[in-house]
């Protein structure tokens, strides 16, 4: 699952993948704006059919959230990753 | 179109694909958030051949960019202008307070966004001649005033089509300006799905992604027909897609299709297909079978709504679909990239994917066959901008084509065969009636077509009126028919010499020798206006090879190429040639 977020954050800013971090957000990476971050919401939903509430989008803002976020909706997800 | 996520269409669209592309240019006015179409904007773009340039204006800077001016945004590169504009973000007391209001608060806010519209309306044109797309007002899912809004024509239903209605109005009087009723796609949708209201709070973005795709599709109904890649022909699978079950197994009396399950499935299908043939769609078949069988349920079967004078032209035998699919292309002379295949066979749409990528194929599955008229209704690869009465006859004057050639095989030299098409041409300078007819040959007319100019009716209106040009068409008829406008030239005048910058002819009527004619008549044109000489030119297309040597053939000299033009001049001083004999009438309003 990991796997997958980090492609979908590198592929919706445009950066290579070995620049996604957990800690990456906002704040140390300037493609990530609010119309941008709106597109990241709208993949990772697509990408694992779920819907993230709107108190939840806005707190969203690093990879390591995102993270949290689907593992919240998806905690099978975050046991095969361990697995 | 299938429903694609994000991530696919980012993949798809890789920029070694795109580049090769040529540009299509897509302003984008709002004032909402709407940046999320762009993925599906340069998708639909990429399927139809294009490499789409997406620009934003501002947000909620409509009126700033439209009336002020704004030059990156709104020019003559532009292609196309959306214009969405919300109801919510320009009027919250008619979209969110109406109870609230009284009459007149009413009555002066439209007047306010009815001006509002007219200024912007204006302004965008006033920079651009490119086409202008305007999103209508969405109809509230629930109205201001509950159950008493639809009893009442000051109901804010009522008002939101009220202003629709004008703005539809005003677009009709714009060349190239179009009105998109937003609220098809909401239907088609369902409210619960048009809106996400997670990102109408967050960032003033008020459409779901399925949203997006519904309106993005919608756009590019219009766009097809802009840049001429709208489909002509519609060929038809006869067993499980006419009707239910095979012909020659099932016979006549067990075949499904009537008003009643299970048939009626196929009956509103044929329906749909009826509907297509007089909006001006090519009709051909291609089935697998005994051809008598299948005419055979044609004149016999009751409930067939298609009959066999709406079918131009079939190759029913047990040869394979790409060879058949070509024949009909030839014996329609349309390229194949104009035709859409509909059949239930895996086998045979994996046969025409691989064989003909040019065909598009509409695969019917059987399971689904309950949905093949929405398939069909849905895949808006037919739209046409206008309606001409050309359109609307236009399978007619097909089946007169194969008429033609029936008799073409059965005459021994051609030009007693040509004499005995009895054939009239008019000729004359473009007027009212016939512009539409003819800025819609200039943009969907391919392949006997030297410069490829597209011309919107404004241009075409502008060259007829001008004194430094001549638009003239060519009109055919003969003893099979009216073919209506099928040719067009424009001559532009520049101190002694004239210049050929169109010149067109519809495929269905070539190889009859009015090609020649009509240009003979126009080269007299030329000579009447006191041009010494005149220039032809061949701008080549992946469309237009047939005509690369069309000049040198009429006797023009080649004077040079220079950016992929070809250039060739007659000398106009001794030229003295006239038409050829075989035609019963040239009626020329063009040479005296």
């Amino acid at each position: 699952m990991k796997e997958r977020i980090f492609q979908i954050v590198s592929q919706v800013l445009g950066l290579p993948i070995d620049q996604i971090h957990e800690q990456s957000s906002p704040e140390n990476i300037e493609a990530w704006d609010s119309l941008k971050h709106m597109n990241l919401i709208l993949a990772l939903e697509e990408e694992f059919g779920v819907q993230f509430t709107d108190e939840k989008i806005v707190e969203m803002l690093s990879v390591k959230l995102i993270m949290e976020a689907v593992e919240e909706l998806l905690p099978q997800a975050k046991n095969d990753s361990q697995r | 179109m299938n429903t694609l996520s994000y991530s696919q269409i980012q993949e798809e669209l890789s920029p070694e694909k795109l580049a090769p592309l040529p540009p299509l240019n897509i302003t984008i006015l709002r004032n909402i958030t709407l940046e999320p179409i762009e993925p599906y904007l340069r998708y639909l773009g990429y399927q139809m051949g294009f490499n789409v340039h997406t620009r934003f204006g501002g947000y909620d800077r409509i009126f700033q960019e439209a009336v002020g001016g704004q030059k990156d945004l709104l020019n003559e590169e532009t292609d196309c202008v959306l214009i969405f504009l919300k109801l919510e973000t320009l009027s919250w007391s008619l979209a969110r307070s109406f109870p609230g209001l009284s009459l007149e608060q009413i009555e002066v806010e439209k007047e306010r966004i009815q001006d509002f519209m007219v200024k912007v309306l204006a302004g965008i044109r006033k920079q651009t001649s490119g086409m202008i797309l305007w999103h209508g007002f969405e109809l509230p899912a629930y109205p201001a005033l509950g159950i008493i809004d639809p009893q009442q024509k000051a109901g804010q239903a009522s008002l939101i089509q009220d202003l629709n209605r004008f703005l539809r109005d005003i677009l009709q009087q714009q060349p190239n300006a179009y009105f998109v009723d937003l609220n098809t796609c909401l239907i088609r949708i369902g409210a619960r799905n048009f809106y996400d209201l997670r990102y109408w709070h967050i960032g003033k973005a008020p459409y779901s992604r399925e949203a997006l795709q519904e309106i993005a599709r919608e756009v590019f109904k219009y766009l097809r027909p802009l840049k001429g890649k709208n489909k002509k022909c519609l060929v038809l699978d006869c067993d499980h897609v006419l009707w239910g079950g095979t012909i020659g197994e099932d016979g006549l009396a067990g075949i499904k299709l009537g008003k009643t399950y299970p048939g009626s499935v196929y009956y509103e299908f044929q329906q749909e297909v009826l509907n297509l043939y007089h909006r001006g769609v090519i009709l051909a078949l291609c089935s697998k079978n005994n051809e008598e069988d299948v005419w055979e349920v044609f004149q016999k079967h009751p409930e067939m709504v298609l009959q066999r004078e709406h079918i131009a032209t079939a190759q029913i035998n047990w040869r394979d679909k790409a060879t058949n699919l070509r024949q009909i292309a030839a014996d329609l002379n349309i390229g194949l990239d104009s035709l859409v295949f509909m059949d239930d066979s895996d086998f045979e749409i994996h046969l025409i994917y691989q064989v003909l990528p040019e065909v598009t194929v509409i695969p019917l599955p059987r399971d689904r066959a309950i949905e093949y008229r929405e398939i069909l209704a849905s895949c808006g690869l037919f739209e046409t901008l206008t309606l001409s009465e050309e359109d609307r006859n236009r399978g007619m004057m097909y089946r007169a084509e194969a008429a033609r050639k029936q008799l073409q095989r059965e005459s021994i030299n051609l030009e007693s065969y040509y004499a005995s098409l009895e054939m009239v041409l008019e000729i004359r300078f473009a007027d009212e009636f016939s512009i539409p007819r003819i800025a819609q040959l200039t943009q969907k007319t391919n392949q006997f077509n030297l410069t490829t100019q597209r011309y919107s009716n404004a241009d075409i209106q502008r060259l007829s009126e001008s004194d430094s040009a001549d638009v003239i068409y060519l009109r055919l008829r003969d003893r099979f028919g009216d073919s209506g406008i099928v040719g067009v030239c424009i001559l532009k005048y520049e101190a002694d010499q004239a210049i050929l910058d169109s010149f067109l002819l519809s495929c269905r009527v070539l190889g009859r020798g009015i090609e020649e004619a009509f240009l003979i008549q126009c080269l007299k044109r030329a000579k009447l206006k006191g041009s010494k000489v005149v220039i032809g030119e061949y701008r080549p297309t992946a469309k237009n090879g047939q005509v690369k040597d069309f000049y040198l053939n009429q006797a023009f000299k080649a004077i040079g190429v220079a950016n992929q033009v070809y250039s060739f001049q007659m000398d106009l001083t001794t030229f003295t040639r006239g038409e050829p004999q075989f035609f019963k009438q040239i009626d020329s309003e063009i040479d005296k």
